[in-house]
């Protein structure tokens, strides 16, 4: 079962279920407010017709009446009780063709109709009514030749000798008992009398006019529910067209097509929002990993060089026998371009420990100025060679951070500024408190920063000069001071003035 | 055949001199672009080397600003593999390139093709009457018997063959056989002719005065 795990088949599935309760609702409602409403109906008009009867039966013989008299040619059928009706004959056919105004009822001596009455049991009547009268003692007093099939009849309903009159209430002919059978519906009511009557009639019209009723609800609940399911799968294939194209770029992109964007062309719906997220998500998952394959590269790129020299120096050497000085200068080559490997193998290796935060820091309170100046101490040889001047005025001032890491920026920022200076250059170094942080500054007087480079100094692999300016320089040295500044909770920040000096400022937090 | 490299990096310059020269190439050296575009314009190299990441100009600068006044092949070293970096190469005017890190054969011979592409030649073996010069190999051999010749030797009758029918002046010999560290003697070259004459027939070099050397 597939399909059941399609969320647009579940949704019609689901839909088309609660159509289907809802129509059958109400079309089971609609069907049974008709019905209700025909059978009051005739149960009216059997009602009205017992209370005619009901009267008829205590009325005072009114001889001479021709209206009680069967037309002339027609002679008075007569019906016993125990004579059943032919089974084959209809119900109808027990009445003569053409006896249309006369009513159908046999007279007993104490019981006869009015005339004007006769025409509601004429046999012309699509509902066929006919009546029943006994007494109290079981004897039939009265009853119409037009009874329906004796089989179908059921007298067990009709007088019942224990059955006390002060039971019925209302009218005097009241409670009616209702009969449905087969497709007559008969009303019985004993009278004070104790007489018992009966009136049926043939609900066959109404019983054909409720089949129709059904059968067209059936057909327009059923159109409803075919107009119902299209326009739900159009709706539901409509709604979910984004996720398909969701899913469309999704899978392209995981296939490796970073580029990908879902073409979302709502953005107020929900799934446009989705889109919306997506296509931001993706965006920020290329430009990583266009970062992460450009950080690859330079490293790839920086290791190349070294791992060159290291091949064109053996092979050149191994080409042909050579004196031990000849050789000398090849493994010497070789060990320089080794220890530039390892360099840039401890500096990425450090980035990488920083980035997955796996890098552990010492945290323990040291006096800050005194990392300067131990660290000033150790580049002085190389500002001696530039000719470079430094000044520290550095005030003590305590932190808590791994003096180790620090020192390491701090040199890294002193051998930058002694390197990129001009002769009889100065650089000058500063520290002090202010508010709340310890603040230092590098300033140089060298050759500054291009505005336009300024932004990428702490990026990886940025080198001012667009070239190694020298072997080890691999241009990771800044993002590794960023990122231990970072990591202390600090900040670093550059402003630079091409031919005038660039100024490196490190905020850190004082312990307590 | 003279050749010129340009790379900032000394131990692999050295290294790629030494080995270079002793390929019998006259080898110059550059280690940052203005220099290397300076001594690209103003001599007729057979062939340059040329990093790309340089101090100053860097490669492709150097090699655009060099393709408007001269067409000396150009082997390019680069250290990034990638396509679009290859095709930008190549594109700028290139004749080819070697991505680092390279083993020394390769670019010897990457350097033999595009030196042989420039002359027209398609095949390594230059056939002169019963001389047969194997350029791949350097090995000249007169009717099928191979010749002991001296690296400069080899590279003199290697620049004639490749010349064949021309008129290859002095002026041309020195500027591609001496590297511009070498004090070359004006009699020098005279001593490499009468030698290489010796060896495989007077009739060999041809001698067209006050204009140069040919091969016919």
């Amino acid at each position: 079962m597939k399909f059941l795990k399609s969320i647009k088949w579940r949704l019609q599935l689901w839909y088309g279920l609660i159509l289907v309760v809802v129509l059958a609702g109400f079309g089971i409602t609609a069907y049974q407010l008709d019905r209700n409403r025909q059978f009051r109906q005739i149960d009216e008009e059997l009602h009205r017709r017992v209370g005619i009867l009901a009267n008829a039966l205590h009325r005072p013989p009114m001889r001479g009446m021709n209206g009680n008299r069967p037309p002339p040619g027609q002679p008075p059928r007569t019906q016993n009780f125990d004579d059943p009706p032919p089974e084959d004959a209809p119900m109808g056919g027990q009445f003569g063709g053409d006896n249309r105004s006369g009513h159908n009822g046999r007279q007993l001596p104490a019981f006869s109709l009015l005339a004007q009455d006769g025409h509601l049991f004429a046999a012309d009547d699509p509902h066929h009514f006919y009546y029943r009268i006994f007494n109290r003692d079981g004897n039939q007093v009265a009853i119409s030749t037009n009874q329906p099939a004796q089989r179908s009849v059921n007298l067990d309903h009709e007088y019942q000798p224990g059955t006390r009159p002060s039971e019925l209430s209302g009218k005097g002919n009241s409670p009616a008992k209702m009969v449905s059978f087969d497709n007559y519906r008969e009303v019985n009511t004993q009278l004070p009398s104790e007489e018992s009557i009966t009136v049926g009639c043939s609900i066959a019209p109404e019983l054909k006019d409720l089949r129709r009723t059904a059968l067209s609800l059936l057909l327009v609940g059923g159109a409803v529910l075919l107009v119902g399911l299209a326009g739900g799968w159009w709706f539901v294939g409509r709604a979910l067209r984004p996720v398909s194209e969701i899913s469309a770029t999704a899978v392209k992109i995981s296939a490796g097509d970073l580029s990908q964007r879902i073409n979302a062309a709502e953005t107020e719906s929900e799934l446009g929002q989705l889109a919306a997220v997506l296509n931001s998500t993706f965006a920020r998952l290329e430009t990583a990993f266009a970062q992460q394959q450009q950080f690859a590269a330079d490293a790839a790129h920086e290791l190349r060089t070294p791992v060159t020299v290291i091949l064109t120096q053996t092979q050149t050497a191994l080409a042909r026998e050579r004196d031990a000085a000849s050789y000398r200068q090849t493994v010497e080559a070789c060990q320089r371009a080794a220890q530039r490997m390892r360099r840039l193998i401890e500096s990425l290796l450090a980035l990488a420990r920083f980035d997955a935060g796996q890098e552990i820091l010492r945290r323990e309170p040291f006096d800050f100025s005194k990392t300067i100046s131990d660290c000033a101490e150790l580049v002085v040889t190389l500002a001696d060679e530039r000719g470079v001047k430094i000044s520290v005025a550095a005030e003590p001032i305590e932190i808590i951070g791994d003096s180790e890491r620090l020192a390491q920026v701090v040199t890294n920022l002193l051998t930058n500024a002694i390197q990129y200076n001009e002769p009889d250059g100065e650089v000058r170094v500063q520290l002090a408190a202010s508010e709340g942080l310890a603040v230092l500054t590098v300033t140089d007087t060298g050759q500054g920063i291009a505005p336009e480079d300024l932004s990428r100094v702490f990026g990886r692999f940025f080198r001012a000069d667009a070239s190694r300016t020298g072997a080890g320089n691999a241009g990771l040295g800044l993002a590794i001071c960023q990122a231990i500044v970072t990591a202390h909770g600090g900040t670093i920040e550059v402003v630079s003035e091409l031919g005038v000096g660039t100024t490196f400022t490190i905020r850190l937090p004082v312990s307590g | 055949m003279r050749i010129l490299i340009v790379e900032d990096e000394p131990d692999l310059l050295a290294s790629l001199a030494q080995a270079l020269r002793e390929e019998g190439y006259a080898v110059d050296t550059a280690d940052n672009g203005d220099d290397g575009l300076f001594n690209a314009e103003g001599t007729d190299y057979d062939a340059i080397v040329l990093d790309v990441m340089l101090p100053g100009l860097d490669g492709w600068e150097v090699l655009k600003r060099l393709r408007k006044t001269k067409k000396t092949p150009v082997l390019m070293l680069t250290a990034r593999d990638q396509t679009r970096d290859r095709v930008k190469g190549l594109d700028t005017g290139a004749d080819d390139y070697v991505v680092k890190p390279f083993d020394l054969e390769e670019v010897f011979a990457r350097l033999r093709a595009i030196i042989r592409r420039s002359a027209n030649k398609t095949t390594n073996v230059i056939e002169i009457g019963d001389v047969k010069i194997d350029t791949a190999a350097r090995i000249v051999s007169l009717k099928n018997k191979p010749v002991e010749l001296t690296a400069r030797e080899y590279s003199l009758v290697e620049f004639l063959a490749l010349h064949r029918g021309e008129v290859v002046t002095r002026t041309q010999l020195y500027e591609h056989l001496f590297d511009e560290n070498e004090d070359s003697f004006s009699n020098l070259l005279d001593v490499h002719v009468s030698n290489v004459r010796k060896k495989l027939g007077a009739e060999f070099i041809v001698t067209r005065r006050g204009h140069g050397y040919c091969i016919e």
